[in-house]
């Protein structure tokens, strides 16, 4: 097993990466996702239409969703969903719930509707996080991610998602999302039945107990 | 012969005959397979467990059926980019089959040979097989046409058919749409009213709870309609909250223009609906969390001409008029691993009989019925679940309808546990307990012509359902 020291140093790379990478496209205009800005050549579906038309379902119109079944994509990293958009299309990540909804729904699109549809959902604003009805757990919770859990090799999620877990580049915002799809998505993760080289390697030993505790956490910041 | 005995077999020919048609289009066309094919979803997106609609679901068919995710073969735009045609390499056709094995806890009457026994046990392979071709023509438009071979009646002919437009403002507040339909509460997307009821899979011998519960004037008249009547509807939906469906249905030939299957016999003592049928429909859904809460209303006003004696319509000008209100209520929790739902309905129907037909006909002026009709089930991982459904009828007692002390009282559970190896694929075990059946809705009766036992019709199910 890697020490926690070289762990962190991978981690740190990797956010540095995406740090650098996220300046390097902050520079791009973002892709208009209004109808009269779809380019000739492209589907005659702008992003705004494909959010009506199938987004909006689950995920709510300004990206809110109601079941936590679906997670809230408000205010979410573009270059996240961008990236999670493109997994689906090409059926990279197969949790049961991408495969059930989002293999098909992602199937036709085309990579202009996914980087639209990632602005879009990005653009939208956050959604105001509700109050911890435990905050001894969140507390909990709070030190789970930002320390970690070192004894079990189990590294802080600070160092990935930010010290506000609003998320960089292709890590996702975890602030404010849906208590129990971060506890689902944590637990399709340790059942590596979603996809995440560092997430199976920084899950694999946290227990359920852990998992309530830092998604109380999230869930109320 | 005195009355009573010709009402007795009156009412029986007319179960024979008219019960049989009516059943053409009374079992749900479930999960649609041409729909997953489109959009590329599994069952789970739209559906608790079929038929029941997940709020997903709901939002489906309020858009027509039409959101499409297969890249199309087939496409054309105009000027303003606007689609002319869409259409994706796959027919939406798809395989409905159920099979049932039923045992009937004392062996029926034989219906030709009194005093003889029918057999105790059927196998109906199929008891129904359908065709359903579904899914969007457009992308405005969208259809559902169902074609069922059923084995009571031994038949294949129209099934469930519709066809919807939807339109919807940008941001989803406003959806509305047209439609024309065969069965007034096809269009409905939730599951305590309307054509898909649970549990869906009922019994579907002779003799069993739909013959009783689902073809006679002892029921909910707009229950009762499927496949005899067609009409429009208009409907909006705003914020995924507030539901109102305006409808009216007049009489349909379908199928075949014999007196069996055509709408002069719809239920018993058959009849024909006069003119236009107002049916509406209001709900307001409240979704939270995993949970989705629903209370609504609907109901059908209709003028009818009854034929008596199945297959001979009387003359048009006596005009029974029909009165329903419903007030129903559904709360699913459609969470990761558990589903559960508790649903229902209460049903008053009001009718007025036509003076010409009073007393000979209809013992009363006036007669009233009320129905209560409750479900509660319960899934682990859309594999394994169970259902309990409670239904109490009650009413005026008119002796000329009803015959024997003229109450069209019923009362029956159905239990029901299910298992799931595949979405697609169920088994299903049912037990249907019977605690009152009207007299000559008791097929009993032919044994033992007063108050033959209600229990005699309890009945064990096993079903095979599975599409494809």
């Amino acid at each position: 097993m890697r020490s926690l020291a070289s762990n962190s140093v991978i981690v740190a790379a990797i956010a540095l990466g995406a740090l650098w990478a996220r300046d390097a496209t902050a520079q791009e205009l973002p892709v208009p996702y209004e109808p009269s800005a779809v380019p000739r050549n492209q589907s005659v579906y702008d992003a705004k239409t494909l959010v009506s038309m199938a987004c909006s379902k689950c995920h709510g119109f300004n990206g809110v969703s109601i079941s936590p079944l679906f997670p809230i994509l408000a205010a979410q990293q573009a270059s996240y969903i961008e990236m999670e958009l493109q997994l689906f299309r090409e059926r990279g990540r197969s949790d049961p719930h991408a495969r059930a909804f989002m293999w098909g729904i992602a199937q036709g699109l085309t990579d202009y509707q996914i980087t639209a549809l990632a602005q879009y959902f990005s653009s939208q604003p956050r959604v105001t996080a509700r109050a911890s009805k435990n905050p001894a757990l969140a507390e909990k919770g709070k030190l789970i991610y930002e320390n970690g859990v070192p004894e079990r090799d189990i590294l802080g999620c600070i160092g990935c998602h930010g010290p506000n877990a609003e998320g960089i580049h292709t890590f996702p915002r975890l602030a404010g999302q849906h208590r129990d799809y971060l506890a689902i998505q944590l637990q399709q993760f340790t059942g590596e039945r979603r996809e995440s080289e560092i997430m199976h390697r920084f899950t694999q030993n946290i227990t359920e107990d852990e998992i309530a505790a830092v998604t109380e956490y999230l869930a109320s910041k | 012969m005195t009355y009573g005995r010709s009402g007795r077999l009156g009412a029986l020919a007319a179960f024979l005959l008219g019960g049989s048609a009516l059943l053409l289009v009374s079992t749900p066309a479930q999960a649609v397979p041409p729909f997953a094919r489109q959009t590329g979803l599994a069952c789970e997106a739209c559906h608790t467990v079929p038929p029941e609609l997940t709020a997903f679901g709901r939002r489906f068919k309020l858009n027509a059926y039409t959101l499409t995710t297969r890249p199309p073969l087939v496409q054309d735009i105009d000027d303003h980019k606007k689609n002319t045609v869409w259409l994706t390499d796959l027919p939406g056709i798809g395989i409905l089959f159920q099979a049932t094995y039923n045992h009937y806890d004392r062996a029926p009457p034989d219906s030709a040979v009194p005093g003889a026994k029918a057999q105790s046990d059927v196998l109906e392979f199929p008891q129904q097989w359908s065709i359903i071709a579904a899914g969007a023509i457009s992308d405005h438009v969208g259809g559902f046409l169902q074609m069922t071979y059923l084995q009571p009646a031994g038949t294949f002919g129209v099934d469930n058919t519709e066809i919807r437009y939807s339109d919807h403002t940008e941001n989803n507040d406003w959806v509305w749409g047209v439609l024309v339909n065969n069965n007034p509460g096809n269009q409905d997307v939730w599951n305590s009213v309307g054509a898909y009821p649970i549990p869906d899979f009922s019994n579907q011998s002779l003799w069993s709870a739909p013959v009783i519960a689902g073809a006679s004037l002892r029921t909910p008249m707009y229950t009762g309609f499927g496949g005899l009547v067609a009409g429009p509807s208009a409907y909006a939906w705003y914020k995924d909250s507030a539901y109102l469906g305006l409808s009216a249905y007049t009489a349909a030939k379908s199928g075949s223009v014999t007196t069996t299957l055509d709408s002069s016999n719809l239920s018993v003592g058959g009849g024909t609906v006069q003119g236009w049928a107002p049916y509406w429909r209001a709900a307001y859904e409240y979704d939270f969390g995993y949970n989705a809460l629903m209370i609504g209303t609907n109901g059908m006003y209709t003028k009818f001409t009854p034929s008596v004696i199945a297959g001979q319509t009387l003359d048009p000008g006596f005009i029974n008029r029909y009165l329903d209100v419903s007030v129903d209520w559904q709360y699913q929790y459609n969470g990761q691993h558990h589903i559960f739902a508790f649903l229902g309905r209460y049903t008053h129907e009001t009718q007025e009989n036509d003076p010409g037909l009073v007393p000979t006909y209809f013992s009363n002026s006036t007669d009233h019925l009320s129905e209560w009709n409750v479900t509660a089930e319960y899934y682990y991982n859309r594999h394994y679940g169970g259902m309990i459904n409670f239904v109490r009828t009650t009413g005026t007692s008119d002796i000329a309808v009803n015959g024997g002390d003229g109450s069209p009282a019923h009362q029956y559970e159905v239990f029901e546990l299910d298992y799931l190896p595949w979405f697609n694929f169920r088994f299903m075990l049912q037990y249907n307990v019977y605690q009152v059946v009207a007299n000559n809705q008791n097929p009993f009766f032919l044994l033992k012509a007063s108050n033959p036992k209600a229990s005699n019709n309890n009945t064990w199910v096993l079903g095979l359902w599975m599409d494809f």
